[in-house]
């Protein structure tokens, strides 16, 4: 196996985009392409992500995107994972690069939603659910995590205060990225006077509805060439599944594919948690922050939420988590999501993340979930 | 010879039985004896093939819940309602909703709910009003 690096990245303002994902996908590609010093031509393979391509009416987005960078011979293929679509399949490229099968792979995650109304929106996320024996049921996606929050606070007497914080924290990363959907900050007052979505969760414990689009391209250590950009090393690439329906789960506190993609990057990264610098997760909901924050190994159980009240996930905290704003502030447009994160901390080790930069960022870890964890993804980088 | 999967139920006998037969139908597993609510070919956690089937208790207590004021569309007309994670007596967890719940303050963890046959699909349960 050879290292796998990611060389380019870039990303659009997530929010609502007036062009397709199509068009957004391989605008983001072109401009990730070249901010790695590469042009269309030297991509062998390209992964797509584009969960919900079937409400713009289009499938079989890969070829499109190829035809439109001038690769139409280029061979692609879009993958799946709900929202961690597109970091399953930046482990797609590692494996094709660190294998020997490609020099350089495209990773493209774009959605587009905006078009579709509330309730269209929230019954297309409520499919990537177990459709006959969740939503059927009643459940909604805010509904499902919304049943973690209620364990969780039952489990460990927490505060609404507590989510508050996370949201407030995110909403300030957000508030300085010039990708995110939300930039502004959000105060506790706000916060608290917002309305139930799904009891305990208010609409500012919710990741917005977003579009958007973002790309990365990993490429062999032997293939770099005249890089404008540092390059990230992929030195953790691991995938989990688990249970997916959380009812058959004997734990509510937590997501076992989370703990188990977790314990796999670090066995393979030969690091702990206490060497990562700063970290992109999964936030959909605030509830799925402080349990990521214990299933990846950083706080203990039960400690996560109120160790956010206190500042310790802050940028300029003990542990930065989620710079960007997170899926709360940034958005969520699902399958631009994971790549996101990679373009994030791409940003923060080239000192391009004006205004919001962490104190330390050699080493970084990228946490994404598809759905309630039937899927999870962690990928660890670190500077060349 | 590997043991043949055996599939007596398929989802649409479950969806059935909540609809039309009054009764919940899950699977006991014969080796580790998980008793599930979820349709499948194999035991979810020892992975042995061949589950029996198993008639569950259409009464068990509450896990988590939330109250939902957003409903996708198959519940436009029933919000709010409570959502809910249901342990069920003698093995067994299965999500229902619970409709008339207005807010968090009217259901408890812990709290007894029964399996009511709905006029629409999927499992709903209501709260035991005690003796």
């Amino acid at each position: 196996m050879r290292e796998a690096w990611v060389v380019g990245a870039a990303s659009n303002r997530f929010g609502k985009m007036a062009e397709s994902a199509r068009e957004a996908a391989t605008r983001v590609s072109l401009e990730a392409i070249r901010s790695a010093g590469l042009e269309p031509k030297d991509i062998g393979h390209t992964f797509v992500a584009n969960c919900f391509g079937i409400a713009e009416h289009q499938a079989h987005v890969g070829p499109l995107i190829n035809n439109g960078l001038g690769i139409p011979g280029v061979p692609s293929v879009t993958l799946e994972s709900a929202c961690s679509s597109s970091s399953a399949a930046l482990h797609e490229a590692f494996v094709h690069v660190a294998g020997g099968f490609t020099d350089a792979a495209l990773v493209v995650g774009a959605e587009r939603l905006s078009h579709l109304d509330t309730l269209a929106a929230t019954s297309y996320f409520a499919i990537a659910a177990d459709y006959a024996f969740e939503t059927k049921n009643g459940a909604t996606f805010p509904g499902l995590y919304a049943t973690l929050a209620s364990a969780y606070r039952a489990a460990y007497r927490t505060t609404p205060e507590m989510f508050g914080a996370i949201a407030i924290k995110n909403h300030a990363n957000g508030a300085r990225n010039p990708h995110a959907h939300f930039q502004k900050e959000l105060t506790m007052a706000t916060y608290l006077a917002s309305p139930i979505i799904a009891s305990p969760l208010r609409l500012y414990d919710c990741c917005p509805f977003s579009d958007g689009a973002a790309a990365i391209v990993v490429a062999a250590k032997e293939f770099m060439r005249s890089p404008t950009s540092e390059p990230l090393v992929i030195r953790a690439s691991a995938r989990a599944g688990a249970v997916t329906d959380m009812h058959d789960r004997p734990d509510l506190l937590g997501l076992p594919s989370s703990r188990a993609a977790a314990e796999a990057a670090f066995r393979q990264a030969r690091l702990t948690p206490s060497e990562i610098d700063f970290l992109e997760v999964h936030d959909c909901f605030t509830i799925a922050e402080a349990l990521a924050l214990e299933d990846l190994g950083f706080f203990p159980r039960g400690t996560a939420a109120r160790e956010s009240a206190e500042g310790t996930t802050a940028r300029d905290g003990r542990i930065p988590v989620n710079p960007s704003g997170g899926l709360k502030a940034k958005g969520h447009p699902v399958s631009a999501t994971g790549a996101s994160q990679v373009v994030e901390i791409f940003e923060q080790m080239n000192g391009l993340a004006r205004g919001r930069e962490v104190p330390k960022a050699e080493t970084a870890l990228a946490h994404n979930v598809g759905a309630t964890g039937g899927s999870c993804s962690v990928h660890i980088f670190t500077r060349r | 010879m590997s043991t043949p999967p055996s599939a007596p139920h398929s989802i649409g006998e479950f969806v059935r039985g909540y609809e039309e037969e009054g009764r919940l139908r899950g699977f006991r597993c014969p080796s580790c004896g998980l008793v599930t609510a979820t349709w499948g070919l194999a035991c979810s956690r020892c992975g042995r093939a061949g589950l029996e089937e198993a008639e569950l208790a259409k009464t068990g207590r509450v896990v988590a819940f939330t109250v939902l004021t957003v409903p996708g569309d198959e519940f436009l007309n029933d919000a709010p309602y409570a959502y809910a994670v249901v342990e069920l007596d003698g093995g067994g967890r299965i999500t229902g909703w619970i409709p008339g719940v207005g807010s968090e303050s009217e259901l408890s963890i812990g709290e007894r709910v029964q399996f009511r046959p709905s006029y629409k699909p999927g499992v709903q349960f209501e709260r035991v009003t005690s003796p």
